[in-house]
């Protein structure tokens, strides 16, 4: 196993794609960490009034969609580009059993989206406090860093299990475009589709979409219908889903 | 040892393996030889375990392949030179798989350099000709050092001298007493690298035999020319040949190229030549597979 983990690992690190996404989120949090300082650059000429009703200068708001989407990419294509080149042949011919391969691929995934997701989340988290220096709520997002940990925790497995969901509807579909489409749908045209739906239906779907979950988790959301154990365990279906169907998938088709 | 016993293999409706058996024993190139469409690959596709028979199996050294704790180590596959991620270096490709199965890195280079892609190792396989990436793909599998080998087509995109380079290694390989078996379409290929060969047609087997007893089961004649065709015409004829005339020749069948010189010498019919004739290889698989050519040309029929 550890060999498949290591050669999985290598994998990641060879491919040009890789390197693209990771700089993607660099690219993402160097515009979030801008928007954050033209934010308090705006907030500090304005009279008290106006203060009063900013939004929190927080990186991490923009980070955190934007990181979705991209480790969601690169679960995806750990998996989507082996099918679109005929390379899962010569995987599968390598590691004929099913299960340690994509045992491999979740652990090694899972690992480089949690590293990024923390990495990204907690700079986003440091750029936001230098930004903001010693300004009050709500132009600074947290008063301390207890207060943040919850929100930087959660945003951090959010990013970690769209890696994962991203993987899992990797094996699932095998065609890159048909696995981003799925992961746009579910990131970006379910929540508002949710919304339409008659009461009580809408808030319920709606709380339980991926953008929702991170703040549920962190139990930030004032009236959240979902406990922060309640998104926990939303985040673990949505891995038992797609990681489930996956697994069911690689194991019955022909490759 | 390659061992396929009573393999069906079901897609939908149509069988594409069809109760097939048969085995491949170590130290000779055994040949895979069908139209296409015969169920060579998906045969192939079974052994790897990427495809699940319907029923039946394929065991590689007395196992399934699923079953083997380093496959690479025991098999080495070449199933299409597409195989590989296109944006992945050469030499990265071969050190991906060998870190898989244990394999040494060093292995990588070693074989990069014995299929003559040295040069390339640190292009993107995107880059490759079709050639190269098929001599990436031996290189693959060959990382190992297995003793079972498996060619799908390999002579695809080759140029003549990669052509050339494939047979020899192919014979060095069952040389060694490694088991290999390779697949074709192409008789006249098999009959320059084969000494045995495995000959199927929609799904089921055909004839199984070394490449000498195919040829020497398919009809034989004798070619004669001499300075009085009619003359010995006659004669061969007295003689029960059967006679056939082609050209300024007479194809005899029914007597040995030594019957035929001496019915001429007792007639004193000076011959200018005596050739004997085997059908072609190719023509005996044109004949074998005739029944099961799935996709045909207008014209061949």
């Amino acid at each position: 196993m550890t060999d498949v983990l290591a050669s999985e690992f290598l994998k990641l690190r060879t491919v040009r794609s890789t390197t693209y996404l990771v700089l993607s989120i660099a690219a993402t949090l160097a515009a979030a960490v801008l928007v954050a300082y033209l934010m308090t650059s705006d907030y500090d000429r304005q009279p008290p009034e106006v203060q009063a009703a900013f939004s929190a200068a927080d990186p991490n708001a923009v980070v955190l969609p934007f990181g979705q989407f991209v480790l969601g990419v690169l679960g995806a294509l750990a998996v989507t580009s082996e099918y679109g080149s005929g390379m899962i042949r010569t995987a599968l011919v390598s590691v004929p059993r099913r299960r340690v391969l994509l045992s491999a691929k979740v652990v090694v995934v899972g690992a480089v989206s949690a590293a990024i997701g923390v990495t990204a989340t907690l700079l986003a988290y440091i750029a936001g406090e230098v930004i903001t220096g010693d300004r009050p709520e709500p132009i600074s997002a947290y008063g301390s860093f207890s207060d943040a940990l919850p929100t930087l925790l959660a945003n951090s497995a959010s990013l970690t299990l769209m890696g994962l969901v991203g993987l899992g509807l990797g094996f699932l579909l095998r065609s890159t475009a048909g696995t981003l489409v799925t992961l746009c749908g579910l990131l970006f045209v379910a929540p508002t589709i949710a919304l339409f739906l008659p009461p009580p239906w809408d808030g319920r779907l709606y709380s339980v979409m991926l953008p929702l979950l991170a703040p549920q988790l962190a139990g930030g959301l004032p009236n959240a219908p979902l406990s922060p154990a309640g998104a926990g365990l939303a985040m673990v279906a949505y891995l038992v889903v797609t990681l489930g169907g996956g697994l069911v998938a690689l194991v019955r088709r022909d490759s | 040892m390659i061992e396929v016993r009573d393999l069906i293999k079901r897609y939908g409706g149509s069988r594409a393996v069809d109760g097939l058996s048969f085995e491949v024993k170590p130290g000779y190139v055994a040949g895979f030889l069908g139209p296409n469409g015969a169920g060579k690959s998906t045969t192939m596709r079974a052994i790897l375990g990427l495809d699940r028979p319907t029923s039946g199996e394929a065991l590689v050294n007395g196992k399934r392949y699923a079953d083997l704790a380093h496959p690479m180590r025991q098999v080495g596959a070449l199933l299409d030179a597409g195989a590989a991620h296109g944006g992945r270096r050469a030499y990265d490709h071969l050190r991906v798989l060998a870190r898989s199965n244990g394999i040494d890195r060093s292995r990588a280079a070693e074989t990069l350099e014995q299929v003559g892609l040295a040069g390339a190792a640190n292009k993107r396989i995107g880059t490759l000709s079709l050639g190269m990436r098929q001599r990436l793909g031996v290189a693959a599998a060959l990382l190992g050092d297995p003793g079972v080998l498996m060619f799908d087509e390999p002579v695809n995109g080759l140029d003549p001298e990669g052509i050339r380079w494939i047979r020899h290694l192919m014979r060095d390989l069952a040389a060694e007493g490694r088991t290999v078996l390779v697949s074709s379409h192409l008789m006249s290929e098999m009959a320059l690298t084969a000494d045995r060969v495995v000959v199927i047609g929609r799904g089921r087997l055909i004839t199984e035999s070394s490449m000498k007893d195919l040829s020497d089961r398919f009809r034989r004649d004798v070619l004669v020319r001499s300075a009085d065709q009619p003359a010995l015409a006659r004669a061969l004829e007295q003689a029960r040949a059967a006679v056939v005339f082609e050209d300024d020749a007479i194809a005899v069948r029914g007597l040995t190229a030594r019957q035929v010189g001496e019915v001429a010498a007792r007639q004193q019919i000076p011959l200018h030549e005596l050739t004997p004739r085997s059908a072609s290889l190719e023509d005996a698989y044109l004949e074998l597979t005739d029944d099961s050519v799935e996709y045909r040309t207008e014209a061949t029929r």
